[in-house]
């Protein structure tokens, strides 16, 4: 295999690990902050990347400038919307369901998210069919030796690194991040401490779910074509890189995002014939990693009390 | 005693006989019009009883006779298939609420009894399905054996999934289960030897020289093919609950209990926690799979377009609907959710969307479903 | 209260969370047939005792032996099969069963599960069902008799003080031969607490062999029920005796009052 091939290949790892990461993230914040599963989470992917679909169409009659101008735009509504609409979940489905079996939140956010899904296939103007994604990042791209280098994908991935450096600053840096790391760790303590619990709980989701809007977005980019089932997938893709990173560790769900594109990439260079088992392969290796580590590579935290 | 007890059965009968006619209702309206009409009658009806505290006594005698309740609905769906035997269509219906059913009790056994999530219930049910056709296609099995083989690759395949996994959270089975699910359907589409995206097709199911596919002929009685596979569902359906209601009127029913509502305590009093998920998960698997195997028959082929992960929701959201801990109400649910769609068409594209929005605000609103999970009496006159 | 052969002997045990060691080489025996307390301040190991001791942490050092075989290292289950049997701190029922389901659950290890029994030989499982009816009646009667009518009513409608007597019933009616309570008067008045103490007496008395360790902070019932105890404080035994000579000890009083 040529050194442009295989370039090629570690650059589609890595923009792919990108976005598991920026999912997987999604889903680490919730169980750490909640200890739910909050799987309506992929299908806001497909959400920010139709509601930035929709701005788009909406600003391509108005010519104010340059395209930078409307992608930042775009994904700021993408980012905005779906964490509006990750809040929204939170208040009205999750928190009230604490008290519940943990089952019962796993279900209600399945649901939300298929609700979520089938409104964007059933109201959204031809929403069963996919759609094409406007190429706002351009397409040029230049050559080194063997190997393009697309203008797009280097500017989604520092995006995606920017976004997850992003991230690891708040939480470490700022007082929301402490905070969200006092609920995540004990909500009694967090509470007695003068943290608004339920504040704090939406937030976090509102934040992850900016992940998710961001990350739709960028699939849109990358791909240039979207679809109404495109979040599923994808959320089950960021939930098994959040396991194998051990849930509610925020850097275990990036190494798992992008530990799922290797097998992934593995699995598509080893079988190349038929691209569909390449999923195949990766959950089968989650599987049987799960099996070997259940808590996941840095841990999961335990949080019951006996 | 005597008194009390013909009280009881004949209270089950009655529930039984009004279920038998609201479902003769709702399966013989034509337009819409009516069918709004009668969703609004069975609505008033619910609150009326509901209201009516006089009816407490009977309801409760009737939930105490089960198996006479049981044993009239028997008798009731083969006079619903009396009723309709020359609709090819209303008693195709009748048979996909059964297998439905079916299906779902064994979703049933793993939600409700073991706190198992199994998201790909319509994958396991295509397992079933596939395993039917290929043996009823590729070797001399006995149709019936091939439906039984169904449900125990079914089960083979859910332990191999689950196995590794039970000694750990319940997430990591939701996960699994979805992956499973969502894979298997790409699975078949890519396959050749599975027939690919459009599928393979099955002979009509045969039984010691019945023929299931020819139309029905006893004496002067003729009927719609279909009628035959439905006796053939009420018999596995009959078998299924009577397996699942006697497994939860035992001292298992009370290890998958006590599994399902406290680990750390089930774990300190012996129960071995995995162990009783995997039996309940295989258990639960054989019921779908042995339903999509008996499904495909029915429908005469099988194919990807089937096995979605919304169908599998939908399995769920019977489940849910119905009340998680109790398998009459999974029957009703299964009646509501497979006939609703066919009867009110606008439904039918939004069904999904609909269903959905519905399992949300039960969950919210009234978790423990239509019919809320009776407590465990193992016996009549236990106290 | 000499002659008996010890029943539960641990050496050295240690557990340990992270930088935090919950017990520090505890060592100490209990007696077959005895009541033991073990007490001391809040946070001093004493759950944490318990909790390793029935394997839902393992132990970081040290080792336990029950009726002469080692118990370290075991799953909760099969600590259960041994005859160690326990109640919880938190109260944990399964509130959605009947009383008489919640006490069953403490009863896996006498009933039978076999397919056959539970399926098909309907009449057998009646038999059964029956028979441990009767006794677990019985056995709640000891507590409360109002409650013996109550049996198949879910505990989920039932006060809070009655639920820990269920969960006693449950953690009794297998016949351990090793009881471990945590705290059961937690929330009780004097007389109840009393009571409590007093019913758990009588249903030592009619099982014969029993031995209890219990986790008690109402002194006056250490004094009254138990024979020794044993006094823990950060995880250290701090010594171990009668109540009164363990009252005496100057180091507990000081671990309890701060007295100098």
């Amino acid at each position: 295999m040529s050194i442009g091939l295989l370039a090629q290949y570690v650059i589609n790892g890595m923009m792919l690990g990108m976005m598991y990461a920026l999912v997987a993230v999604g889903f680490t914040l919730f169980f750490g902050v909640l200890d739910v599963i909050k799987f309506s989470h992929g299908d806001l992917v497909t959400g920010g990347a139709f509601a930035g679909l929709a701005i788009y169409s909406f600003l391509e009659h108005i010519d104010g400038g340059g395209t930078w101008w409307i992608t930042l735009v775009v994904a700021i509504a993408a980012a905005s919307s779906m964490a509006v609409l990750g809040a929204v979940i939170g208040r009205f489905l999750v928190l009230p369901l604490r008290s519940a079996p943990s089952l019962n939140t796993l279900l209600i956010t399945l649901m939300a998210g298929t609700v979520v899904r089938e409104s964007i296939r059933l109201f959204y103007p031809g929403g069963s069919q996919p759609h094409r994604f406007p190429g706002l990042l351009g397409a040029r791209a230049f050559q080194i030796g063997s190997l393009t280098l697309r203008l797009d994908n280097i500017v989604l991935l520092a995006t995606g690194g920017l976004l997850i450096v992003g991230m690891h600053l708040i939480i470490t840096r700022t007082r929301l991040g402490l905070a969200i790391r006092a609920v995540a760790q004990d909500e009694e303590t967090a509470r007695t401490s003068g943290i608004n619990f339920e504040r704090m709980v939406l937030l976090t989701f509102a934040l992850g779910s900016v992940l998710a809007g961001i990350a739709g977005v960028m699939n849109g980019l990358y791909y240039n074509e979207i679809n109404f089932g495109m979040g599923l997938l994808l959320g089950v893709i960021g939930f098994s890189s959040a396991i194998i990173g051990g849930l509610g560790n925020m850097y275990g769900a990036i190494l798992g995002g992008f530990l799922f594109a290797a097998l992934q990439t593995i699995g598509a260079v080893a079988l190349p014939f038929a691209s569909a088992y390449k999923d195949v392969f990766a959950f089968a290796a989650v599987i049987v990693f799960m099996a070997w580590r259940p808590t996941g590579l840095i841990g999961e935290r335990v949080s019951e009390r006996v | 005693m005597p008194a009390a007890i013909s009280r009881g059965r004949v209270s089950a009968s009655a529930v039984a006989a009004v279920f038998a006619a609201g479902a003769a209702l709702f399966l013989a309206v034509e337009s819409q019009r009516g069918m709004l009409a009668l969703l609004l009658a069975a609505g008033a009806l619910v609150v009326a009883i509901r209201r009516l505290k006089g009816l407490r006594p009977f309801l409760q005698a009737a939930s105490e006779h089960e198996e006479t309740g049981a044993l009239a609905g028997v008798a009731f769906t083969l006079l619903l298939c009396v009723l309709f035997r020359d609709d090819h269509f209303t008693v195709f219906l009748i048979g996909r609420v059964l297998l439905a059913t079916l299906a779902c009790l064994g979703l049933h056994l793993q939600f409700g009894s073991a706190g198992v999530a199994n998201f790909a219930g319509a994958a396991f049910f295509g397992v079933g399905g596939y395993t039917a056709a290929i043996l009823s296609a590729h070797s001399p099995i006995p149709h019936i054996v091939a439906v039984a083989l169904g449900g125990a690759v079914s089960s083979l395949i859910g332990s191999l999934l689950l196995l590794p996994l039970l000694r750990t959270r319940g997430h990591y089975a939701a996960l699994i289960t979805i992956a499973f699910g969502l894979l298997f359907r790409t699975f078949a589409e890519v396959n050749d030897s599975l027939g690919g995206p459009q599928g393979l097709k099955l002979q009509g199911f045969q039984l010691f020289g019945w023929q299931f596919n020819e139309e029905l002929a006893i004496g002067p009685f003729h009927g719609s093919f279909y009628i035959n596979y439905v006796i053939a569902a009420v018999a596995l359906l009959a078998i299924a609950f009577a397996l699942v209601r006697g497994l939860d009127r035992s001292w298992l029913g009370l290890a998958l209990d006590a599994v399902r509502l406290d680990e750390t305590a089930a774990a300190a009093f012996g129960l071995e926690i995995a162990r009783w998920k995997i039996v309940a998960f295989t258990l639960g698997n054989f019921l779908i799979g042995t339903a999509g195997a008996l499904s495909a028959f029915m429908v005469g082929f099988i194919a990807p377009n089937n096995f979605t992960f919304a169908e599998s929701l939908t399995f769920v959201s019977i489940v849910l609907l119905g009340g998680i801990g109790n398998a009459w109400g999974v029957a009703l649910a299964a009646f509501i959710v497979v006939v609703l769609p066919e009867k009110l068409q606008i439904l039918q594209e939004y069904r999904f969307l609909l269903f959905a929005a519905l399992v949300i605000v039960v969950l919210r609103y009234r978790p423990q479903g239509l019919v809320p999970r009776p407590l465990r009496r193992y016996f009549r006159g236990l106290a | 209260m000499s002659a008996s052969p010890t029943l539960l002997s641990c050496r050295d045990l240690s557990r340990r969370f992270g930088g935090l060691l919950a017990i520090d080489r505890l060592s100490f025996d209990v007696a077959e047939g005895e009541i033991l307390g073990l007490i001391g301040p809040n946070g001093s190991g004493k759950t944490t005792f318990f909790n390793v001791l029935t394997g839902i942490y393992p132990a970081s050092g040290g080792s336990v032996e029950f009726a002469g075989a080692r118990v370290t290292g075991l799953r909760p289950q099969q600590i259960y099969r041994v005859g160690i049997s326990r109640t919880f701190q938190r109260s944990r029922l399964c509130l959605p069963l009947s009383v008489f389901d919640n006490i069953m659950v403490g009863n896996h290890s006498r009933l039978d599960h076999g397919p056959w029994l539970n399926l098909f030989h309907r009449a057998g499982l009646r038999r059964q069902v029956s028979e441990n009816f009767a006794e677990a009646r019985e056995l709640i009667q000891v507590f409360n008799r109002s409650l013996a009518d109550r049996m198949l009513e879910a505990v989920g409608g039932i006060s809070l003080i009655d639920r820990r007597r269920i969960e006693i019933c449950r953690a009794m009616i297998s016949r351990p031969r090793l009881l471990l309570l945590d705290e059961p008067s937690a929330g009780m008045t004097r007389e109840e607490t009393s009571r409590l103490m007093d019913d758990i007496l009588e249903v030592k008395r009619r099982f014969g062999r029993l031995t209890i360790v219990l986790i008690e902070h109402e002194m006056s019932v250490i004094e009254r029920c138990t024979d020794r105890c044993v006094v823990l404080d950060y995880g250290k035994k701090l010594c171990e005796g009668t109540y009164a000579q363990v009252a005496q000890n100057p180091l507990v009083r000081q671990a309890y009052l701060g007295i100098s």
